[in-house]
């Protein structure tokens, strides 16, 4: 882990940055979210790729692949976090001020 | 918290950028990774002991294929591979270096190379045997066709070593270890090298022991020729000690009663056994020649020349047999020097003095038996005597003071039977002959030292016309 963070470190700081970005617009995004039943199977989907990078089940290249994936993936979605809760924090939204 | 669940479920839009960065982070750095964890994993290789290692890198799962010398040697490296950050999964295939039973290491020298083929234990004992190969062999090509094996006896480097010093004492061979058995074969390169190398064989690593040695020496060749018109004896070759050639050069003086000996002698180990017991009598039966050479080559003795006379040549070949150790072998070519011609009575005596005044003829001590040394000088007078047919001779016996007279009285006169007997046994008629004794009544110096008695105990030749 720390091996790749240090050897892919810029295209995770891109994943982080892009998850920040969005988090940043989706405090305010008025589109549509992600329905609940298919948020659940994306996360069962999810949690079946962590087991099976846990468990080193996918040999050579693809496993390489799916490691720097889901850490991607993992850092995007902190980075998403820490942007909707830094826009909410900072910017209340004229809507809750009402 | 109920805020980031509502957000959470707009991030999505994001994961389309997401994807396309990370199928440019895979495109770009995975052939990089792999190049890093293959430098990594050879580096934590290199000081554990394998043959034939191969990496191969796929994402960061390493393959490692390689030949290890044990069982440890194999997790050892497995282990180093894993403890390698980065790595994921280690797919060994690696295996144990094949064991040979029996394991074999050999080193033979032909003409222009030495070639080292069978098993080594290491790759480390296989470039320092190699090593020492080319700095025992001095410029000889040396080829090393070995493979690396297991099951090598203990101590093998140090066996290794010492006989591959051995090849550079052979002319061409094979020496070869088997398990813990030597074998030598060839032919060395020196004269004394067969027992050079059977010298350091003692001295093999513990476990060792030789199984066969048959490296042949280079012929142990000694020579004598003897020349008539140089009176010379000269003696060439080799002798096992300075012992020998004295007992040899002493040998030559008393049988070579008028020639030189010259000694050009080498001392030389590896003489065939009995060299000296061989040598003595051959140098008996040259003096009988009138020109000749003795070559001894190994156990062949090969005698050449011309015999005085018609008798002696037949006596010499009667007789070259007996004498020699047991597994000697000896071939002779005798023919018989022509007559020469006739002389009067007065050039006969002269003949005969001149012969005398050089040797004398010896006895054993007290007694009247020939001693084989004068065999030389009796075949000289003989032929003296041939060459005067018309005359008789007597031969006077005389003894030194010591004694009684009487006993000195009779071992004369039996000396000088016994020098007529060998005359009439050569060939000649015993009419001409006549035994006198004189005892010690006619000294020809003091009797009071060793030398004077010496000269006093001695055969003399009287030739007379006869009536």
């Amino acid at each position: 882990m720390i091996f790749l963070a240090t050897f892919d470190w810029g295209w995770l700081l891109a994943a982080l940055l892009l998850g920040f970005g969005m988090g940043w617009i989706a405090v305010v995004h008025r589109g549509h979210g992600v329905p609940k039943n298919l948020a659940r199977w994306l996360a069962a989907l999810v949690a079946a790729l962590l087991a099976a990078a846990l468990a080193r089940v996918i040999p050579g290249r693809p496993g390489y692949w799916l490691d720097l994936g889901l850490l991607m993936l993992a850092l995007y979605l902190i980075g998403c976090g820490i942007g909707s809760c830094l826009r909410d924090w900072l910017l209340p939204r004229p809507a809750s001020a009402s | 918290m109920r805020g980031l669940v509502r957000w959470s479920s707009k991030w999505w839009p994001g994961t389309i950028p997401l994807a396309v960065l990370w199928a440019l982070a895979a495109w770009t750095s995975t052939s990089p990774l792999e190049t890093e964890l293959a430098g990594r994993s050879t580096a934590a290789l290199k000081d554990i002991l394998l043959d034939k290692s191969q990496i191969a890198v796929s994402g960061r799962d390493v393959a490692l294929a390689a030949d290890a010398f044990s069982e440890q040697g194999r997790r050892s490296a497995v282990a180093a591979i894993e403890a390698v950050p980065g790595v994921r999964l280690v797919n060994d295939e690696t295996r144990l270096v094949p064991e040979a039973k029996p394991f074999v290491w050999s080193a033979e020298r032909d003409v222009v190379r030495v070639t080292l083929t069978g098993s080594s234990p290491l790759p480390a004992s296989k470039g320092k045997l190699l090593e020492a190969a080319r700095a025992d062999l001095g410029g000889v090509e040396v080829v090393d066709q070995t493979n690396l094996s297991r099951g090598a006896p203990p101590h093998f480097d140090d066996a290794a070593l010492l006989l591959l010093n051995q090849v550079a004492k052979l002319k061409d061979g094979k020496i070869t270890i088997s398990d813990s058995k030597v074998s030598l074969s060839g032919m060395a390169r020196d004269l004394g090298g067969r027992e050079a190398i059977a010298a350091s064989l003692k001295n093999l690593p513990e476990g060792f022991s030789v199984a066969s040695n048959e490296i042949k020496a280079p012929p142990y060749i000694f020579q004598a020729n003897k020349d008539p018109v140089t009176q010379t004896l000269t003696l060439t070759g080799y002798v096992p000690d300075n012992n020998v050639r004295a007992a040899i050069v002493a040998a030559a003086g008393r049988k070579f009663f008028s020639e030189k000996v010259v000694n050009n002698l080498k001392e030389s180990l590896g003489a065939p056994s009995g060299f000296a017991g061989a040598v003595v009598p051959a140098l008996g039966a040259l003096s009988r020649l009138s020109t000749g050479t003795l070559v001894v080559s190994d156990r062949e003795v090969k005698l050449s020349g011309d015999a005085l006379y018609e008798a002696a040549s037949s006596q010499l070949r009667a007789n070259l047999f007996k004498g020699f150790p047991q597994g000697w072998q000896v071939k002779a070519d005798i023919s018989v020097k022509p007559a020469a011609a006739p002389v009067d009575a007065t050039v006969c005596q002269q003949l005969f003095s001149e012969v005398l005044a050089k040797g004398t003829i010896r006895f054993e001590s007290g007694r009247s038996n020939i001693d084989p040394d004068s065999v030389g000088l009796l075949d000289h007078l003989i032929e003296i005597a041939l060459r005067c047919p018309t005359t008789n001779i007597e031969v006077a016996g005389h003894t030194d003071a010591d004694g009684d007279s009487a006993t000195n009285q009779a071992l004369s006169e039996k000396r000088a039977q016994a020098v007529v007997d060998y005359l009439v046994k050569a060939g000649l008629p015993a009419t001409r002959f006549t035994a006198i004794g004189y005892g010690s009544t006619q000294p020809v110096a003091a009797n009071g030292t060793d030398e004077g008695k010496a000269k006093n105990r001695r055969i003399e030749f009287v030739v007379k016309e006869q009536p």
